[in-house]
């Protein structure tokens, strides 16, 4: 669905990416791992257009390499933000309703409460407190809103990034069955995370990102004992005991 | 006596929402860019003369002069955002911005001294009494009131409502304020900040001129005009800084001291005000009606 050739990006003058292939398939879960610093945020940063790229990404048949923020959203390729960047001030149900911009539009009257239905079944805790601030809401729940936030944009494929971060273990496992749903219910996945057991888990495909580069990719249920993975975590003089 | 304290409190609320429309521009300005606008004063000061020359220079009929004068108020506004804001969206000291409005407020003031001239103008008022030349003046109940305070509160708090349901109600509205409230996420979004900022900008000017029209029959236009502001900040202040409630209500409050101010010491009516200020400070640093900022949880 999504095939990324040779993506390079860039902070001014450091080159954060140095080169990606990527293939995000249709209706899977794809997850990039890897240990801090490897650039797996600036991957997805890169691909929604925030920062500086170059590179090939064609999203079907069409070449998205050289969009702007709005078009890639506008294309379908919707980012949920590392630390969720959810509105502060406005509330749950309205916070909700920012998502849908890309295909809403400043002044279109297209109705949303389908999508809003649906994301409130997803996540019922949302619809309890639709009209509470977003600042009120703990971790768990502001992330549930990000995702949700990026459902409403009917998009092809969602990028999460690090959506187990601050989260309590048994939140992570909650809120990552409902990364399995959102993807049951047809919208592509493409999950950057730090916990590569959870991540490998739940995917299908997966990418180990080392220093701006791939360094290993395959189905994740290959990549769960693959000792390399180790490796690209902490470093080539980690010995298993 | 009461007829006399009724008339200070129709005088005290026109004053209140004039101040509420300035201070509404700037908290929205605040929260849409990040940015206290100095030149607000200077702006408000702009409209009156703007629309002086549209009435009493060219002489424009009304049905003219409205759409006139808001497009040439959008045109400041936008000018305005262009000169101070766009070139140093991208500074590394976000308070560069707010130096830059200072300066535009100076260079704002000596144009209008450049092209106004430096003696003080009379806008007529818009309820004339025929005979006199001079404003109409209302009696209800024994109690005499001038026709342009009532029309300053007409006018002002339908703006205030209006720019209200703008934000709260419509979806275009809420698009800005999102933006105003985490751009990098409006961005990923796709909501063009360029653009909602851009309308920020134009509707705060638009906004404040108006109010800064239907004030200049009540005094002279001069450059004075643009310390109103400072009361605008008072009841910012007063309200609790950053919600626009507080600041509506804030700014009447401070429209009704000085009116109140004035039965007993009227040459110190803007001392009293930031008395009051100074003693809100004192006891309740966060404002009348200052929520709890809302931050990362």
């Amino acid at each position: 669905m999504l095939k990324i050739k040779n993506l390079h990006a860039y902070y001014g003058a450091i080159e954060g990416l140095k080169g990606v292939d990527i293939d995000v398939e249709d209706g899977k879960i794809t997850c990039i791992i890897g240990s801090n610093g490897a650039g797996k945020t600036t991957l997805l940063k890169a691909i929604s257009g925030v920062v500086k790229r170059f590179g090939s990404m064609l999203l079907d048949d069409m070449e998205i390499g050289s969009f702007t923020p709005r078009q890639v959203a506008r294309a379908g390729i919707t980012h949920v933000p590392e630390s969720r960047h959810i509105f502060p001030g406005l509330t749950v149900e309205k916070n909700l309703e920012t998502g849908t911009f890309p295909w809403h539009g400043f002044f279109s009257n297209a109705s949303f409460t389908k999508e809003l239905d649906e994301v409130y079944e997803l996540f019922p805790r949302l619809k309890e407190r639709r009209n509470q601030l977003g600042w009120s809401l703990s971790g768990g729940e502001q992330q549930m809103l990000a995702i949700g936030r990026g459902i409403m944009a009917r998009p092809k494929i969602l990028m999460l990034d690090e959506p187990s971060m601050g989260l309590a273990p048994m939140l992570i496992d909650e809120l990552f069955e409902k990364i399995v749903e959102i993807n049951a219910r047809g919208i592509s996945i493409l999950l950057v995370e730090q916990n590569a057991h959870i991540a490998l888990e739940v995917s299908h495909n997966a990418y180990v990102m080392e220093s701006g580069k791939i360094a290993l990719q395959g189905p994740s249920i290959s990549l769960q004992h693959d000792d390399r993975v180790t490796k690209a975590y902490f470093g080539s003089l980690y010995k298993k005991k | 006596m009461l007829n006399n304290l009724i008339g200070l409190t129709v005088n005290g609320l026109a004053m209140g929402v004039v101040y509420a429309l300035i201070a509404m521009g700037l908290i929205l300005l605040v929260r849409a860019v990040g940015v206290m606008n100095f030149a607000q004063g200077d702006l408000f000061m702009l409209g009156a003369y703007l629309s002086f020359t549209f009435i009493v220079n060219i002489k424009l009929p009304y049905w003219l002069f409205v759409p006139a004068s808001l497009i040439s108020f959008a045109i400041v506004g936008l000018i305005f955002m262009a000169v101070t804001y766009w070139p140093l969206r991208e500074a590394s000291y976000p308070q560069a911005v707010i130096i830059a409005t200072m300066g535009a407020g100076y260079v704002i003031k000596e144009l209008a001294y450049k092209i106004w001239g430096p003696v003080a103008l009379s806008m007529p008022a818009l309820v004339i009494n025929p005979e006199t030349g001079t404003t109409k003046v209302l009696e209800i109940f024994g109690i005499k009131l001038q026709w342009q305070y009532v029309m300053i509160i007409a006018v002002c708090a339908v703006l205030i409502v209006l720019v209200f349901m703008l934000f709260e109600k419509l979806y275009a509205g809420r698009m800005m304020q999102a933006t105003a409230q985490d751009k990098y996420a409006a961005e990923l979004i796709g909501i063009p900040s360029v653009v909602t900022i851009a309308a920020t900008y134009m509707l705060v000017t638009m906004v404040v001129s108006i109010g800064g029209y239907m004030v200049a029959p009540v005094f002279f236009i001069s450059a004075t005009l643009s310390s109103l502001q400072l009361r605008a900040f008072a009841g910012v202040v007063i309200g609790g800084f950053g919600n626009l409630k507080g600041a509506i209500i804030g700014s009447l409050i401070v429209g009704l001291i000085e009116a109140y101010a004035t039965l007993q010491w009227s040459s110190y009516k803007d001392a009293v005000v930031f008395i009051v200020l100074i003693i809100v400070l004192i006891f309740r640093p966060q404002g009348l009606f200052g929520e709890k900022i809302a931050d990362k949880a």
